[in-house]
């Protein structure tokens, strides 16, 4: 390959990467938009409508306000590390996304045959994804020791133990996945769930279904798993930071919040695949971001719904209840594979056995 | 897997998080370019209710924190010898299969035993 | 020459983030140098087509070991002065395997293993192989007793652990929420006669 045609490759890589980045950066902003008109839908009233159309500028006004706040960085913090902290959490919250895939596409018949829509289809993206999405842990833990004062040190400890208790449950949950599909790559795993809604894995997977979306709402601290940032620790681990500093560590949880949402819609909702084979000529990606958005507006619900666990709860039902589960459901399904007779029922959703 | 493989795969990812760390530092050096900055002492101190911070922020913490990531990495080790073995599954046949779940008895002890002393147990 | 470049480049980072390791003053510091490490080491597991073992890498290393490691620094808070205080006292010692290491990589590099020719030339195996299920295939089958060792060793672990580290407070009052959800009417009430 010559200079030149590295170089054209890499533009086209960097303009697929930035046509993802740039786009989860801009939902975020509208799913806080989101946010605010739903959940003021559901407690009766109006939410934010005042800036531009039905309010669809508050987001730009939003960012404006905090990119025009002044940056406050604590004499007594650590500012290296004080400074780093923000960008260790956004960091990795977007770079889970290379390994997504958003569909599949011929480009209108100029490719021979489908290609996977993922900036890097790995053999191990179900790894990847998870030991990425492990890394935010030190965005968080930096920020609260950095900050060198209390309610940020207190909240950065508590925020840690929560996520990695709830890690270990999503941990075993997804083996059930990988049992069925045979694979770590996540086309492998849509392809696995293709022709129609009876084939998704929320079927035989419905409670690892339950374990996953839930532990990943206490993965990335939403209501009711909000406690790291409750008032009693004044915000948490982010105390200290102001402006955009302090924005950044919010776009990183939303930004872990549409992953989420994309991981469960591929691993348990047949991913880019019509609920009924028939409605396969819309385009996959428009079925992909369509459950990635309504289970968004689950996470949405469950805020101005359900009230906050106490910690000693949290910890009850990630260590007490969601692993047991995910391991008896381990065995569950290798029982099924290898029993004669339930073997059957089974296979209807592992096709390529 | 082959160079191809390795090139056509794991060069996006670096650049990608090239890109992701240009998007985390852009904002913050934009605010701090565009915001006016108006530092003062009391402004810059440590945050604590109103008053004044009195004693090192950096407190010792409950020991069970430190058990919980004790646990956290026995059983993350566990769940990456559970990676390989789900996807072979069907190749290593029914000794693979009740070889794993012994594996997993083995570690339910634990788990039983870690349960019945409390040490998953919060107040 | 692409990968030339990319191996020069993460070993280089390894050396440069092993030796900020030991040479930072503040632990933390080291502790996200050794981090930083890890990410290298798991780049040049990559460049070997181990994709597995890369991933696990940072899924264990830096995802869970790490985090303990910082647990313990912050709760330890090492009196940097204290530290330095003894250098001295262990520095011939030091030194002694510092030196011995050193004559041992020279003698290494010379003993012709390392020569062209002789060094196995990367090659790459076809797309076709998947890294992760290789391992499965051998772990499962061939080094099965290896594998059920590492239980035991994790079973040994986790009970130390609880051993070492677990103090239950006497004074703590703990919700059972099984109780409470299986009360009955017959439990709290008393019909009195009035």
């Amino acid at each position: 390959m010559t200079g030149l045609e590295m170089a054209a490759t890499a533009g086209i890589w960097t303009l697929e990467i930035l046509a993802i980045a740039v786009t989860v950066a801009l939902s975020v902003a509208y799913i806080t938009y989101a946010e605010r008109r739903v959940i003021g839908w559901i407690q009766v009233r109006k939410g934010c409508n005042r800036v531009g159309p039905a309010g669809l500028l508050q987001p730009l006004a939003d960012g404006l306000k905090l990119v025009l706040k002044e940056t406050i960085i604590p004499t007594t913090a650590n500012k290296f590390l004080f400074i780093a902290a923000p960008i260790m959490s956004l960091t990795p919250a977007l770079v889970a996304f290379a390994v997504v895939p958003f569909g599949e596409t011929s480009l209108f018949g100029i490719w021979d045959g489908p290609h996977v829509m993922a900036i890097a289809n790995l053999n191990v993206g179900l790894l990847y994804i998870m030991a990425i999405s492990s890394l935010s842990i030190y965005g968080i833990l930096m920020a609260g020791w950095s900050s060198n004062s209390k309610y940020p040190f207190i909240g950065a400890i508590r925020s840690t133990c929560q996520m990695i208790s709830y890690e270990i449950s999503m941990g075993f949950g997804l083996v059930t996945v990988m049992m069925l599909a045979g694979s770590l790559n996540l086309a492998d795993i849509v392809h696995a769930q293709a022709g129609g809604i009876q084939h998704w894995y929320m079927i035989p997977l419905f409670p690892m279904l339950l374990v996953y979306f839930i532990s990943g709402c206490a993965e990335t601290a939403r209501t009711p798993f909000d406690l790291v940032e409750t008032e009693e620790l004044v915000s948490g681990y982010y105390t200290e930071y102001s402006g955009m500093w302090f924005a950044t560590f919010s776009l990183a949880e939303y930004g872990a919040m549409i992953l989420i949402s994309l991981m469960t819609s591929i691993l348990f909702l047949g991913g880019w695949y019509a609920p009924i084979p028939a409605l396969d000529f819309i385009p996959g990606t428009f079925w992909l971001l369509g459950k990635t958005a309504f289970l968004i507006f689950v996470f949405i619900w469950f805020r101005a719904t359900f009230p906050r666990y106490r910690y000693d709860q949290m910890m009850r039902l990630g260590w007490k209840v969601f692993l047991p589960w995910a391991l008896a459901w381990i065995a569950v399904v290798g029982i099924f594979i290898y029993t004669p007779g339930l073997d059957s029922i089974i296979n209807f959703w592992m096709p390529w056995r | 897997m082959g160079a191809a493989y390795l090139a056509n795969e794991y060069i996006p990812i670096i650049i990608f998080i090239v890109i992701a760390l240009v998007m985390g530092v852009a904002p913050l050096a934009l605010t701090y370019l565009l915001a006016e900055q108006k530092p003062d002492a009391e402004k810059l101190s440590a945050y604590e209710c109103g008053f004044e911070a009195f004693e090192d922020a950096r407190m010792q913490f409950d020991v069970r924190f430190y058990l919980l990531a004790i646990l956290f990495v026995v059983f993350d080790l566990e769940s990456a010898f559970l990676f390989p073995w789900a996807i072979v599954l069907n190749k290593i046949g029914f000794f693979g299969f009740v070889e794993m779940m012994l594996f997993l008895v083995i570690l339910l002890v634990g788990y039983i035993y870690a349960w019945k002393k409390g040490a998953l147990q919060w107040e | 020459m692409l990968e030339t470049a990319f191996f020069n480049l993460f070993a280089g980072l390894s050396i440069l983030s092993g030796m900020g390791v030991v040479l930072a003053r503040n632990t933390m510091h080291s502790v996200m140098f050794l981090i930083f490490c890890f990410f290298n080491a798991a780049g040049l597991f990559f460049m070997l087509d181990a994709e597995f073992i890369g991933i696990i890498m940072i899924l264990i290393y830096v995802g869970a070991v790490m985090v303990l490691f910082m647990f313990v620094v912050m709760m330890l808070e090492v009196n940097q002065a204290k530290l330095r205080e003894g250098f001295l006292q262990y520095l011939p010692l030091g030194g002694l395997i510092a030196v011995i290491l050193i004559i041992e990589f020279i003698a290494a590099a010379q003993s012709g293993v390392f020569t062209e020719g002789v060094k196995a030339t990367a090659v790459h195996i076809s797309q076709q192989v998947n890294n992760t299920a290789e391992i499965g295939q051998v772990l499962y089958t061939r080094y099965l007793l290896g594998f059920e060792i590492a239980a035991i060793i994790l079973l040994v672990a986790l009970v130390g652990a609880v051993v070492l580290t677990l103090r239950t407070r006497k004074d703590a009052k703990y919700q059972n929420i099984a109780a409470q959800v299986h009360v009955r009417k017959e439990d709290r009430m008393r019909k009195v006669r009035m």
